[in-house]
Order: C-alpha cells, then structure tokens, then sequence
C-alpha cells in the first residue's frame, strides 16, 4: 500500500498547489467583485454585505449598480459600443489572418519558421510601445500625413487620430498574431491530400478552398475569433492612447470609475457585466480548442 | 501459415516451477469498462508466454498489472510465491521492454543501460561491468555513447531489450517487441531476440497482435479476446486443436463447416453437412444430432480433378479466386450450396502443380484426422 | 488565376502583412535617432535622446524594478505553470479538473482590467483582514505570476503532450521512485520548454501596464506605468530611445534562439539520416 499512499500524497501537492493558487488569485477575486457589486461606497470603505442586528445577520444586497447600469443610456451604448468594436477588430483580424495564415502554410516548409517568427516577434516586443508607435504614424502632424503633405498627395492633415480609425488600427494591429497562430496551426496540419482527392474528382481549386478548407478550419476560425473577440471587449489601453471621446469602451469606463471616481462598487458592478458578456464566447472558445486538441 | 522453427520450445530450461500465479485478476476502468476479466494462469520459470489478441482485447492491460503500472481491481499476482499486487514497480524485480521502446532520449546508450542499475546503489565499477557485458550480449559496444535519436530501429530494439535485462529481472515483459520494426528486419531481430533471451534464460511474458510472433516466439500462448482467455496451450496445440471457433477463426485460416452429427461411435464421428460428409477418426464429448462446426484448415485440403473415391471427406466446387503468394498458392472454390472453401496448395515445382485455372470445376478431398470437431 | 499569379498575389498580401506590422516599429526605431525635439519630423541624426535617457532617472529606476519583478515573476510562473500543467495532463481524472483547467484559462482572455479589479478587491480584502500585503512589488507580484502561470501552463502543457508517457513508466519500472521520476526523466526533458515558458512571462510581465497600474502603490512605478503616463500626455522621444533599446534587446534574444533552435533541429535530422543509412550497410 506505500506506493499509493506515496502516489496519493504526491497527487495531492500537484493537484493542491496550483488549485489553491488559481483559487486564491482568480475565483476568490471574482467572487469578491460580485459581492463588492452588490454594496455601496461609503465613506471610506465599502460597506458590508452582512450587518447584524440582534445578533442575527442581515443580508443586504443592493442592486442600485445594477439598476443604474442598465438605466443609464452611456453604459448601454457604451456596452455595445465595446462589442461593436471587438467584433469589427475580428472581422478585419479574420479577414487579413486568414489568407495570411493559409499562404503560411503553403508556403516552402523550410521558410514556414521563419514566417511564423516574425509574426511572433512584434508580439515579444512591448505592445504599449507598439500602440504608441501608431500614436506617432497618426497625429495631423504625424508621420503619415507629413509624408503625404509634402508628396502633395493631401493639401490638409487627414484626421487619422482619437477617432474609430485609429482605434480599430490599433486593435487589429494588436490582435492579429492571435488570430494567425491557431489559424496556422490549423492549416498547417490540413492533410492535402484532401485537396488532391477534391481535385481528382473534378472540383475547382477555388471550390475546393470553400468546400474542404474552410469546413475544416472551422475549430481553427472559432479559436481564432475568439481569442481576438474577447480581450478586444475589455481592452483599455488602446483606447486610452489611440481612440477618442466618441470611441467608447467599457474598459476605459471600468478605469476610471475606479481611478477617478473611486467608485469601487460601480467599477466591481462594470466588470460583472462585461464578464457576463464575455461568457457565452469564453464557452465557445473552450469547446473551439477542445476540438482543436483532439485534431 | 508459414510455421518457422520454434526456438524454444524443445528447450530445456522450462522446468515445472512455477514463477508468476495470476488469480483471478480483474481490471474495471471508470467503474463499467471491464478490459481484463477473471483472469487466471501461471508461468514457469524459462518459460517465453505469449498473450496474442486483436487490440484492446485486455492484453496490455493484464501485463500493465503485472509491470505495476495498473492495479488489479479484483485478484492477486504472485512472483516467487510473493503477493506482489500492491508492490509499486520499482520495487518489483520485474522489468519491462516497452511498446516502440521508450528509450530516454536525454541519455545515451551506455547510460540508458545504467539507469536500472544506478536506482539499486550499485558500486560503479559493478556497473560498469554489468553495463559493457549487456552492451556485449546486445552487439551494440560500438554505439556505447550514441543518443538513441542516432540508433536505427533494430539498434534501438536492442538497446530496449539490454536496458530490461540489465537488472537480471526474475521476470521480462515484452510489449509488442517487433512492432516498431519493418517487416523485413522482423525476421532476424525476432531470432537475435530469442537468442538473447534465451542466454540470459529469463523468464518472459510476451504481449503481442501478430500470431506469427506469437506461435514463433512463445512456448505457451493465451488467446485473449474482450478480456478473458478463450484458450491456453503450447502454439502447435492452440493451432492444431482449438477449443472454439473463435480460435480456430482467429489463428490462421480456417474453413468452417457447420453440420449434425450422424454417427457417434468411440472411435469415429461422422458429420453431415451441407456440401460434405465428414469422417471424422476421433471420438467427441456429445452426442448424436448435436449441431457442430467442422474446422478443416486449407493446408490440408487436396485439390485434384478426378473425383475421389468413397463418400467422405470430399466436396467439389468451381474455382472462383487464385491467389499466389509465392511459396504456396491458395484457391477459393465454390461449392453448389454457395460456400466458399479455401484450399493451399504448396507450390513445390516451378509449374503451377494442380494446373487449375478460373471456372475449372475441381475436387477437394481431405484425411480422417484433419479436421476439428467444435462445439461452441 | 494561373500558378504564377497566385504565387504573386499570396506573396503580396504576406508583404503588406509584414510591412503593416513592421511599420510602426520601424517608425519608432528611425525617430529616436531625430535630433528634432518634434518626434514626427525628421531634422537631423543624433543620439542626444539616448544622452537623455541616461539622466532620466525616474524612467531608469523604473526599467530596474521592471526587471526585478519580471524576472522573480517569471520564476513564479514557471514554477506554479509546471504544477498546472502536470495537475492536467497527468491526472486525468480527479474531482474538480474542469474547475482547474477554467480557472487557469481565464487569465489568459480575461480582459486585463477585469483580472487587475478583481485581485485589487482581493488583496484589499486579505489586507482588511490580516493587515498585510500592502501595495507594491509584492502585489505587483502576484499580479504578473498569475498571469504568467496561465501562459507558463499553455507552453509547459504542449511540451508534456509531445513527451511519450512511457518513459516515465520506463523510469519506474527500471526502479526509479516518483520523485526520481521527476527529477531524473522529466525534467531535464522539460528544461528547453520551461526555458522559453521564462522567457515568455518575463516578457508579459515587462510588458504589462494595466495589472501594474491596479496594483501598484506610491513610489512603484513599472517601466510601462511611466511609459503609459508620459504616452497619454502626448509624444515623448525618450519613449523612443527606450523603444528601441528594448526592441533590440528583444529581436536579439528571439533571433539568437530561434536560429539555435532549427540549428539543433537540423543536426538531429541529420544524425537521424546517418543513424538509418548506417544500418542499411
């Protein structure tokens, strides 16, 4: 019996010690940013869920976060502002991604790492200088309209800056490597065979694509969309550095109801409801890369 | 089939003591998936024991059990007379050569030998010692400092089966051993194998899908299907005298007439069947009217174009299929109830023998003792 | 579309990609060598923006504790990565995996401010209660190896499944015990993959400012916390020095492993060759 004992004590630290840390660092959080949700600021601190009264205690809940979440119209808009944004950052990162990732793969198998490592280095490079970067090519009297200005191209600075142009840059210029690597991996392992035996029996190339590699690259698309969509939801820094005052995102609003207004149960309420949102495409992605696995 | 000599069968070393008791071991996974059900044997010390079956039949299983890898849900094994059905395996004088090796890709050769007997605190120049002597048995001194990534398949084998024999274990399982290899290379290293083994005289379990291997290789064999043994016997027993149509079906070709007993005298049988009248020149446990399969193999089966004399043990057919395999040739012949029966013929001159082609009508006759009377 | 030209069009669109994400970066490294005080418009070439870099102590102070805590970060990462990554792959079964398994997913899509709020309102928590930990490198800390444990497991995770789970079982049968298991078989074979698992969470943890900016305390400022600060004032040309020193320190490190890499992929196949010709004789 010494070797399960041993097996079962050995079990339990690999199992404990990574349960006890993603329990300490993410479920408890979470489920103490619904409870601070759910309580008013006071004064000073946050006020407790849980008061006693004669010895007995009272459970008070306040939905007042929620109610002025869903009746304010800012944080309506600015709700779907945010997912309208996520999802035109993964139409574009799919739209540019995907035939990247499927010339990737076709292309010779010995310069495949090569591609793939310079897709891979911007990402090992700061993301906010990268953002920042941009902040420097788009400004009226930034590098683009500086070079176009005195090619005579343009007569006044195109307005590139603080608006949804250069939000939706910014962000597809960030996700997109999430986009291309799960689509590469994907394609790259597509057995071509397939195509060839497509062929054989007499479909064109272009139906082939839309008949046998598309259908097969769906867990790859799906991963893919989603490992875009959903950052792209609650991201702040980019709209902080390249959007705008009409460019809302629920990230920034998340901000600064916590840094500016110190409203930590509004910003708790926030970050509630963006989770909420985000959990439908949290599922798909589990079962995307599940699938993904399994290939 | 092809029966290549049997190495070790006639050998010596096997004596009547028994080496490793299996008691009725039972393996459940995930609480309903029953992969070894009830199982029970024995095997002798210098024995080679074979396990064959088709894929997930519980073969690997039952020798995962053995290695201490998997506990017995139900049962005991035994080693030496000791209960070793809680002992972890490395504290088990067993040793295993795994299925494509699972050579350690970090260590080289010399160290991949060492590495058993390093975990015994053996004094290193023994190691040593013990390490050059495998490297020796194995021909493989030359490769002493290579990584296994830079050994051929065959080298690699040897290797495999150098670093389970290093630790002179009481007992050697053999999972697939030939598995990993091409079919032309099969064929010495499965006789370097036995040579090996049989110098160092070790006991062996040998699981394996191939029944080439198997019949070759092992001096007993278990028949596994769907986790119980259908038949356990010496490889010329389980081929000759199966107990069920399973085995008969599952080693080698079979034909199988099914018919009603007619006559049922000590000393003969006869069976009717559709196509046939069997004689058969042995008794059987039944009785007269049972149903029962006559198992005729098609190496027995004559062919010829003069019908034969008598009124058993022949039938008569169209030939629908020849199929040359170089040594011998086989010939499918339909008979009039619509079966088809499978003939071998050896091709012993350069000539096609029985010069039979497509759509002759031929005749097939056979002797008393060739068949197999079965009844379940 | 005939053979060539679609050879030209999939090498056109890979071009415009490349350039697209090289633009920018390009675009940083050039003006840092711009003597103009106006980052955008090129005067002449001079290196007086890396002078200035050297006396900006408040941005040298903070690239040091950004390196401090990428670096113990980075460790951390590994070391809990690990232990997720062998909770999963190794016990299959057990009560409560698919709770562990999304547990150590969601850092890794969770919108970063979420994760930031949430261990911010914990930690403060923790500090309501037991007085302890304030804000600062140790918060800042915990932040970044969470994050950083979700990518360790992901890398640590491939290496495991590629790795043939016999050989442990080869290790015991030849006598190893557990432990001996570990440290004899799968780790060394586990050391190229918890190389590059450092690497990445060291460079997530530099590289993060919104974790950074929830929770930090006074007087903790990351390199990205003073970056993002001085970035949302306007341009700043010392942002580009440090850029490309960064950028180059970065592109040396990838490139230098990466040829490494296909180096030792290259000999293998080639000893592989000569291990199958050699037998053939």
């Amino acid at each position: 019996m010494n070797m399960l004992k041993n097996l079962f004590q050995g079990n339990k630290l690999v199992i404990g010690i990574p349960y006890g840390w993603f329990l300490l660092l993410v479920a408890i959080p979470l489920l103490i940013v619904m409870k601070i949700s759910l309580s008013e600021m006071e004064a000073t601190s946050v006020s407790n869920m849980i008061s006693w009264t004669n010895g007995l205690p009272t459970l008070k809940l306040n939905f007042a976060n929620y109610q002025f979440i869903f009746s304010d119209a800012l944080y309506v808009k600015t709700y779907i502002s945010s997912i309208k944004y996520a999802l035109i950052t993964t139409l574009i990162c799919l739209a540019i991604g995907y035939p990247f990732a499927y010339f990737m793969a076709r292309a010779p198998k010995h310069v495949q790492p090569t591609l793939l490592m310079l897709i891979m280095l911007p990402f090992w490079t700061s993301f906010l200088l990268r953002i920042y970067a941009w902040k420097t090519l788009l400004v009226s009297n930034g590098v683009i309209n500086n070079v176009l200005m005195s090619l005579h191209v343009i007569n006044a600075p195109l307005e590139m800056m603080n608006n949804s142009f250069s939000l939706t840059i910014g962000m597809v210029y960030s996700y997109l490597p999430f986009m291309i690597l799960p689509l590469y991996a994907n394609l790259s392992k597509l057995d071509l065979r397939y195509l060839e035996a497509a062929a054989d029996l007499g479909t064109s190339p272009f139906k082939a694509f839309w008949l046998i590699t598309v259908p097969l690259s769906k867990a790859g698309i799906i991963a893919g969309s989603m490992l875009v969509f959903i950052p792209a939801v609650g991201e702040f820094v980019i709209p902080e550095l390249l959007g705008g005052p009409d460019t809302l995102m629920i990230g920034r609003v998340l901000w600064d109801e916590f840094f500016s207004n110190n409203d930590w149960p509004m910003a708790a309420a926030v970050a509630v409801v963006m989770i909420a949102l985000i959990l439908v495409p949290m599922a798909i992605l589990n079962k995307a890369e599940a699938k993904l696995e399994e290939a | 089939m092809a029966t290549a000599p049997k190495p070790q069968t006639d050998s010596k070393a096997i004596t009547k003591e028994v080496l490793l008791r299996v008691e009725g071991v039972t393996k459940i996974y995930d609480g309903t998936v029953k992969a070894v059900d009830n199982v029970s044997l024995t095997v002798n010390k210098g024995e080679i024991f074979g396990l064959l079956g088709g894929s997930g039949c519980g073969k690997s299983t039952l020798l995962r059990m053995m290695a201490g890898f998997e506990k017995p849900t139900k049962g005991k094994i035994f080693l030496d007379n000791q209960d070793i059905t809680d002992l972890p395996s490395y504290q088990r004088p067993i040793n295993m050569m795994f299925q494509s090796y699972a050579l350690f890709p970090h260590l080289s050769v010399w160290e991949n030998v060492a590495f058993g007997l390093k975990r015994d605190n053996m004094p290193k120049d023994e190691i040593a010692k013990r390490v050059d002597a495998m490297l020796t048995l194995a021909q493989l001194n030359k490769y002493a400092q290579r990584k296994p990534h830079q050994l051929s398949g065959g080298q690699q084998q040897r290797v495999a089966l150098a670093r389970s024999l290093a630790k002179r274990p009481k007992l050697l399982l053999l999972d697939e051993p030939l598995g990993a290899l091409d079919k032309k290379l099969r064929e010495t290293t499965q006789l370097e194998l036995v040579n090996i083994i049989e110098e160092v005289g070790v006991t062996c379990v040998l699981v394996t899908h191939d029944q080439e291997e198997a019949m070759t290789m092992a001096s007993r064999i278990a028949v596994m299907s769907e986790g119980y043994f259908l038949q356990i016997g010496e490889p010329d027993v389980i081929y000759e005298t199966p107990n069920s149509r399973q085995v008969a079906d599952f080693i080698g070709n079979v034909n199988m007439f099914e018919g009603e007993v007619i006559v049922d005298e000590p000393d003969h049988i006869i069976v009717k069947c559709d196509e046939c009248t069997h004689y058969v020149g042995h008794g059987f446990t039944g009785n007269k009217g049972m149903a029962v399969g006559v198992a005729l193999r098609p190496e027995k089966i004559m062919l010829s174009k003069d019908k034969p004399k008598g009124e058993y043990n022949w039938a008569e057919g169209v030939v629908t299929e020849i199929v040359y395999f170089g040594d011998h040739t086989t010939y499918h012949l339909k008979t009039a109830a619509g079966h088809v029966i499978k003939a071998q013929e050896i091709n012993n001159t350069r000539d096609l023998s029985c010069g039979l082609t497509w759509g002759d009508h031929a005749y097939m006759h056979w002797g008393d003792l060739a068949m197999i009377v079965l009844t379940h | 579309m005939s053979q060539a030209s679609n050879k030209v069009f999939a090498n056109g669109w890979m071009l415009a990609v490349y350039l697209f994400l090289y633009l920018p970066i390009v675009t940083l490294v050039v003006f840092s060598f711009n003597d103009s005080k106006l980052v955008t418009v090129w005067s002449h070439a001079s290196t007086r923006w890396y002078s200035a870099l050297m006396q900006d102590s408040d941005l040298l102070s903070a690239v040091f504790l950004s390196l401090k805590i990428a670096f113990l970060s980075a460790l951390m990462s590994v070391f809990f990565g690990t232990f997720t990554a062998f909770a999963l792959n190794r016990y299959r079964h057990f009560r409560g995996r698919t709770m562990l398994s999304s547990m150590a997913t969601t850092p890794l899509v969770m919108p970063d401010v979420i994760v930031g709020l949430s261990l911010l309102l914990m930690l403060v928590s923790l500090q309501h209660w037991l007085g302890f930990p304030q804000r600062g490198l140790f918060t800042i800390l915990l932040g970044h190896a969470l994050l950083g444990t979700a990518y360790a497991a992901v890398v640590v995770t491939s290496r495991l499944k590629e790795m043939d789970g016999r050989l442990d079982e080869a290790a015991m049968d030849l006598g190893s015990k557990p432990w001996q298991v570990f440290t004899l078989v799968t780790f060394p074979l586990l050391v190229p993959a918890l190389v590059s698992a450092f690497l990445l969470t060291f460079t997530l943890s530099f590289d993060d400012v919104v974790l950074s900016s929830f929770l930090s305390g006074p007087g903790f400022n990351t390199m990205p916390m003073v970056i993002f600060s001085r970035a949302r004032l306007g341009l700043n040309p010392t942002i580009n020095a440090v850029a490309t020193v960064t950028i180059t320190v970065v592109t040396i490190a990838v490139i230098a492993s990466s040829f490494y890499t296909s180096h030792i992929e290259r000999k293998r196949k080639r000893e592989m060759a000569l291990a199958y010709s050699d037998s053939n004789q």
